[in-house]
């Protein structure tokens, strides 16, 4: 049997991080090469350090190749099923995780209805609609499972909310409007498994007589868009969303860029065409929502647990997770670590067990992580065997969110990344509240003060008391949330921020007002490539660096092929007079 | 509607469910502040100056929207609370830019409403001017003349030119209404004070004891009351028959002087403690300064020289050759003397340079103008007398590094001495207080009264400067008001003036440029500040004739048209001020990035001021919801919001009518052009 | 309505589809300008300053041209401490132009966004909606090249 006979479909990874990583050339140079063998663009199985990846699929089984290059030769390799290049899921991935919201992901054509169904798809929407409403409510209570946007609440609870609303029209929402920076689950399974999410909302909407679905995504998400349109189009030819007796308006709506949009009543404004401000609650949407009308807002991911729970019981669906906390999580891994990706874990699978056997970063280089992105807090490597679940995160300072997870190396600096966060927040606060709008900013200016080399003891008090104050006087999740950066960085790296105020030093050698740049001439092999490449012309003719002159742009530092200089304390470099 | 029960600052209370805790507060009796709730809009929920404690869950809570539940326990008065409100103001401080008080008043020792007083006459209202100045000054005939103008040195008009001539609207106003003009004054209570020392702080209590209807008795050394406007302030510069027609006043009101009564002398602390019913201890620096050189005594003091020619009637003998030691306000006026008595030959003697010298500028100017000399870093080792003539060893200095004063201390120059002859050697070094033993004096020998409300002992209060050392008339006229309201306070149990005054400022002059300033009117005038109007210089030179003639009413009302007006529109009922005086925020508590999206004051009678916006969103929602007609809308988002029109283009015309959100904002961002 | 803004059409005009129409007329003219705020407003029946509250309320419409080429420069957190700050600093030394502007041809176009979604690829940009990963300087100046020259 000829090699190529043997292969009955190629599977190519095309989701984002894919596409980002050059899958689109590889897809065309195989579809080129492959002949009459079917080639299938699916979506992401998690690791995104390793894409582009592709599956192929054989008569004895399926073979995966990591970072495949877009050349003929890489293709050809491939195709020959050759013993380079392969991939294989690194063990302690293999060990820790636990694939049951994504277990398809990759694995499927995310546009194919068929292969969706032949793979236990839609199981969930018959098994609901066998039910009464009221007893799909109870089931999904039964699971336990919680929200999976940030706030945890019980997913159940606020199903029964709106099961319980009289009301000639009800609305159910899916918030796909995944803003945390550093967070890319929502993205995922949308991309690779949109019927799946689509089918927890058909389930949702019938079990609380649901009469319209929007789903609010991301603008920055196209692809999830297009997939989530043509599965939306495939449950319209099959009628799927005819339940309760009406026909079920299925509207995806981009969202346009605004972070506080995540909170549910800007959510809501933003679907009525309106600037996206959180309003007080009480009314809560399930009493008034979209256009006055009952409202339920969900996350994708929290949808995408759904056919799973009604598939296969609430119960049992229980028996993963900790007590308060019920089922799997997914987490988007990211920053200094070896296998950075989307995985899966059961709740209460502790920080370490991610951080360092899924995500194989360095024990040695990990400083912390932070968790829920910029509402969320680091947690120092001390505290990683902390189990993940909601209220161990909320108890140090941090959040589960919706699921970023940033590894922190040694080599970074503490304070300069709580002023990341506090760039990021107090851009994205709506304005309205004075804590959030004035308060966020002020802390903002501290820290830029502060990493500018210009911050003085009196600093951190404030800093702390505006992080608490904004904490308590703002009226939405984004504002009660955004001092957690600084507050947990202030509580586990004070002494980095001391260093800072103090010594005026980082430690990290990071923030540029307290750095300079120093060439070790020893080593230098005199390439002038530093000296070519600067772009102030702050290194001489004899090779000295001018910290008078030099932006710390890092420049020289990149190009240099000796390693020959290096970013020192502030005083330890060389200035002109 | 259902009646729960609630705790409110720990009283029980049956509340309708419906209603705000804002609303439950009101009615019994609590006051809760708010900015953004509005009962004519849909609610904001933006300011959270509003915030009172969940005590249950330990959550804060916008008492504008939150409505109570059942058995739930609120704090709106505890200090958490309180500081969480104050925190909120001094956020909104943070960003609002604005002057509350235009610069003048605040620089004015005494606070006068000054642009209330310029626009009066700029409209040719000097009568008007004149009682507006009266609430602050009672002495503007002669403050008129003499101020060294605090006022001028801060106005915004520095930013483009020349100062607004601001004194000169007092001199003006007061020299057509004084005779005229008697202010309404309350009956009296009964209540009597003693006031020793008829200075400007003396007369300012009385007068302002007077208007609070309490009499007074005004005790002086001198044969006539005055102090140092009659014995210190030459001729030329106060006549003293202005000073007269502004003290004839003073007893038209039923103040009474006892001249001639010196405390300590033939006038005794417990003598008035016996007779009233509070002091008023307002006795001035009457005792010279020391030269601190050798032969000090056979130089004559300053004050002693200036007092003996005042009871001359501003007659004396020809001095000869002249130097005066000194850079002060006295050390000019006893040049100028000596130049109008003939003296062929004044000098001044500083011993630093003329950029230190503490006298007024335009006193160190006329003096040049007079012929006087000037001798900078020029110090005196010693004086002796030779035949008819003293001799003077002076020594030459430089400047060395900044004292405490932040003048630069001036140190001698090692064998730079020589001699200079003069027939009269002038001391005018500086003043002290002369206190009587039995009162409390502190370490610089002035009386040690309590900073805040110059409140001595017991019934006793002290001002002006015995209590603050030599200083100015308009100092010593703020001093006796302050005492004057404390005593009146202290006597009736009343309470003056709110405790704690904010004022948001947009910096000081030096740090602005014109785009900065906020023009209510299009037509400011840009033409020079007024002219002084001078005698000819022979005649300053030889007679004490007033040196410069009060302005024109015509030139004056010309240059009230300088004035740019920049207080706030907002200034009597700005909620931002009110609260924050009431919990206390400061403006300068939290610093950072101001507000910079402008001011638009293209519409003819109403300006938007988008610096003083506290986005509380109330007008956006009164335009639309009450009004209907749609016209603002809040755009960006975060810090950067702001409240503006359609592509930023100018209200219509036709809002000048309505005007609804202008009575609706708590601030001064969107208000009328006219002040009233 | 100008025929110019038929696209318009296929919308609902219910004012809750505004953002919608907003996202229609930046898709088709790159940005916003006040002519399609003004027939946004009118197609909407909503007021013109209401439009352009909420337009200016959410990032991602642009008020200004952009160029032939809009780079986006990912600012997530991963990619901000993976260096996303010195990517920004070699676009602008090689191009001229700071955040937020478009050179003087009409070429590129600059601006730092929230986050591209591809955190492990980090540091990542985009230009006109293809990503790019792993970013260092030579690549990053390789890639403009590229561009400059089609």
């Amino acid at each position: 049997m000829n090699i190529s006979d043997k292969i009955t479909r190629i599977r190519v990874g095309t989701a984002s991080c894919g596409i980002a990583a050059g899958a689109d050339e590889v897809l065309e140079l195989i579809k080129k090469n492959a002949g009459n063998i079917p080639v299938e663009e699916v979506g992401c199985i998690g690791h995104c350090y390793a894409e582009p990846l592709v599956d192929i699929e054989t008569v004895d089984g399926v073979v995966s190749f990591s970072h495949v290059p877009a050349t003929e030769k890489g293709v050809a390799n491939l195709l020959s099923l050759s013993s380079e290049g392969r991939f294989s899921v690194p063990e302690g991935r293999k060990a820790k995780e636990l694939h049951k919201v994504i277990r398809l992901a990759g694995r499927i054509c995310p546009t194919s209805y068929d292969e969706y169904v032949a793979n236990g798809g839609y199981e969930g929407l018959c098994n609901a609609l066998a039910m009464q409403p009221d007893e799909v409510v109870g089931e999904v209570k039964k699971s336990g499972l919680r929200g999976r946007g940030g706030g945890g609440f019980p997913t159940g609870m606020k199903w029964g909310f709106l099961a319980a609303k009289k009301a000639e029209q009800k609305i159910l929402i899916c918030n796909a409007d995944e803003g945390d920076p550093g967070a890319f689950m929502d993205r995922s399974l949308m991309e690779s498994v949109p019927h799946q999410v689509l089918e927890g909302m058909l389930i949702a909407a019938y079990a609380t007589g649901a009469t319209k679905i929007f789903i609010y995504c991301r603008a920055e998400y196209p692809l999830a868009i297009k997939h989530l349109q043509i599965a939306i189009e495939q449950i319209y030819a099959r009628k799927l969303n005819d339940l309760n007796g009406r026909s079920l308006e299925i509207i995806v709506k981009e969202g346009a860029g605004a972070f506080v949009c995540g909170e549910e009543t800007a959510l809501i404004h933003s679907l009525e065409g309106k600037r996206g401000t959180p309003r007080f609650r009480p009314p809560f949407p399930t009493d008034s929502g979209w256009k006055e009308w009952p409202t339920m807002i969900n996350n994708v991911e929290t949808f995408g647990n759904v056919p799973l729970i009604i598939a296969e019981g609430g119960e049992k669906y229980a028996e993963t997770g900790t007590e308060g906390s019920k089922g799997t999580k997914l987490f988007a891994l990211a920053g200094d670590l070896k296998y950075p990706g989307l995985v899966e874990v059961p709740m209460g699978t502790t920080l370490a067990e991610i951080v360092f056997e899924i995500g194989g970063a360095d024990p040695e280089n990990v400083k912390a992580v932070q968790t829920g992105g910029p509402s969320g807090g680091c947690i120092p490597v001390e505290l990683f065997d902390t189990p993940v679940d909601y209220d161990s995160l909320r108890s140090l300072g941090a959040i589960m969110g919706s699921g970023g997870m940033i590894v922190i190396g040694k080599n970074r600096c503490m304070v300069e990344t709580a002023r990341y966060f506090l760039d990021f927040t107090h851009r994205e606060s709506c304005g309205k509240c004075t804590f959030c709008r004035i308060g966020t900013k002020r802390m903002f200016e501290t820290l830029e003060r502060i990493v500018g080399g210009n911050g003085v003891p009196e600093d951190l008090d404030f800093l702390e008391d505006m992080g608490n104050k904004i904490r308590k006087g703002s009226l939405c999740g984004l504002g009660q949330t955004a001092p957690n950066p600084v507050l947990a960085t202030l509580r586990y790296f004070r002494n980095e921020y001391e260093a800072h105020v103090l010594k005026h030093q980082c430690e990290a050698l990071i923030c540029n007002a307290l750095v300079d740049v120093k060439l070790e001439q020893s080593n230098c092999i005199k390439c002038k490539l530093c000296i070519k490449n600067c772009p102030v012309d702050a290194v001489s003719d004899d090779f000295i660096i001018d910290n008078n002159k030099c932006t710390r742009c890092n420049t020289c530092i990149e190009v240099c092929p000796k390693n020959t200089i290096f970013r020192v304390k502030k005083g330890e470099g060389f200035y002109s007079e | 509607m259902s009646k729960i029960k609630i705790k409110l600052d720990g009283k029980e209370i049956v509340a309708d469910s419906t209603k705000t805790i804002l609303q439950i507060a009101e009615e019994n009796g609590i006051q809760i502040p708010t900015l953004c709730y509005n009962q004519k809009v849909s609610r904001t929920t933006s300011c959270f100056v509003c915030v009172v404690k969940d005590v249950k869950t330990g959550r804060f809570l916008p008492s504008c929207s939150s409505c109570p539940i059942d058995g739930q326990e609120i704090e709106s008065s505890s200090d958490e609370v309180s500081d969480m409100r104050k925190t909120a103001l001094e956020l909104l401080l943070s960003e609002h830019a604005g002057d509350c008080e235009a610069p003048c008043t605040v620089a004015c020792p005494a606070h006068a409403n000054v642009e209330e007083y310029v626009r009066a006459g700029r409209k040719g209202d000097f009568l008007e001017s004149l009682k507006i100045i009266k609430e602050r000054i009672p002495l503007p005939m002669s403050i008129g003349r003499v101020c060294p103008r605090f006022c001028e040195k801060d106005c915004r008009k520095n930013v483009t030119g020349k100062p607004v001539a601001i004194n000169d609207f007092k001199r003006l106003a007061a020299d057509m209404y004084y005779k005229s003009y008697m202010e309404e004054l309350p009956p009296l209570t009964g209540k009597k004070v003693a006031v020793v020392g008829a200075g400007p702080a003396g007369l300012s209590t009385a007068y302002y004891l007077r208007r609070n209807g309490i009499e007074s008795v005004v005790y002086d050394k001198m044969p006539k009351p005055g102090g140092m406007l009659r014995y210190g302030i030459p001729e030329y510069r106060l006549p003293k028959a202005i000073l007269d027609t502004e003290l004839a006043h003073f007893t038209k009101m039923g103040i009474t002087f006892e001249c001639n009564r010196k405390l300590g002398d033939n006038l005794s602390m417990q003598e008035l403690k016996d007779n009233f019913d509070a002091i008023a201890v307002t006795i001035g620096c009457w005792k010279p300064g020391s030269m601190r050189c050798e032969g000090e005594e056979f130089a004559v003091q300053g004050i002693e020289w200036l007092e003996k020619i005042a009871l001359a009637d501003w007659s004396g003998d020809n001095p000869g050759k002249v130097i005066v030691v000194g850079g002060g306000n006295t050390a000019m006026d006893c040049v100028r003397t000596s130049v109008r008595l003939g003296s062929p030959d004044v000098n001044c003697f500083y011993r630093r340079t003329e950029a230190e010298m503490p006298a007024e500028q335009i006193e160190i100017d006329e003096a040049r103008e007079e012929g006087v000399k000037f001798s900078f870093l020029t110090a005196p080792v010693k004086l002796r007398k030779a035949a008819e003539k003293l001799i003077m060893t002076c020594i030459k200095m430089e400047l060395g590094e900044p004292d405490a004063s932040g003048r630069r201390r001036p140190v001698p120059i090692e064998g730079s001495e020589y001699d200079v002859e003069a027939d009269c050697v002038i001391a005018a070094i500086g003043q002290k207080t002369d206190a009587p033993t039995d009162l409390r004096t502190n370490k610089w020998g002035d009386i040690d009264v309590c900073e805040d409300t110059y409140h001595l002992e017991e019934n006793v209060f002290a001002a002006g400067d015995c209590v603050t050392g030599a200083a100015t008339v308009v100092e010593g006229v703020a001093g006796g008001r302050k005492i004057a309201l404390g005593i009146v306070d202290f006597l009736t149990g009343s309470k003056h003036e709110p405790e704690y005054q904010i004022n948001v400022s947009r910096g000081h002059w030096r740090s602005l440029a014109d785009e900065d300033l906020v023009y209510l009117r299009s037509d400011v005038s840009e033409e020079p500040r007024v002219a002084l109007e001078f005698i000819p210089l022979d005649e300053r030179k030889t007679t004490f004739k007033e040196v410069c003639e009060t302005l024109p009413r015509e030139k004056m009302m010309a240059e009230g048209e300088r004035c740019i007006e920049c207080s706030c529109t907002a200034k009597g009922d700005c909620k931002l001020k009110k609260f924050s005086e009431e919990y206390a925020a400061s403006p300068e508590a939290i610093k950072g990035e101001k507000i910079k999206s402008g001011y638009d004051n293209r519409h003819p009678v109403i300006i938007h001021d988008r610096n003083k916006c506290i986005k509380c969103g109330i007008c956006v929602k009164v335009c639309k919801e009450v009004v209907n007609a749609n016209l603002l809308s809040a755009k960006q988002r975060g810090f950067s919001t702001k409240v503006e029109t359609a592509f930023g283009q100018q209200l219509p015309i036709s809002c000048k009518d309505c005007g609804k959100c202008i009575s609706e904002c708590p601030v001064g961002a969107l208000d009328w052009k006219i002040k009233e | 309505m100008q025929e110019h803004y038929d696209y318009l059409k296929k919308i609902d005009k219910d004012p809750s589809n505004l953002i919608k129409g907003l996202q229609a007329v930046q898709a088709s003219e790159g940005y916003v300008s006040d002519e399609s705020i003004k027939a946004v407003a009118a197609y909407f029946s909503l007021p013109i300053v209401e439009v352009e509250g909420v337009l200016s309320f959410y990032a991602q419409f642009k008020r200004n041209k952009p160029g032939k080429f809009h780079i986006c420069v990912c600012d997530g957190t991963a990619c901000h401490i993976k260096g996303s700050t010195l990517i920004l600093d070699w676009i602008s030394t090689e191009l001229g132009i700071n955040d937020g502007e478009t050179d003087e041809k009409g070429l590129f176009s600059l601006e730092t966004v929230a986050c591209l979604g591809c955190c492990s690829l980090a540091p990542v940009l985009s230009i006109n909606g293809k990503v790019y990963g792993n970013l260092d300087r030579k690549g990053t100046v390789k890639i403009l090249r590229e561009y400059r020259a089609k």
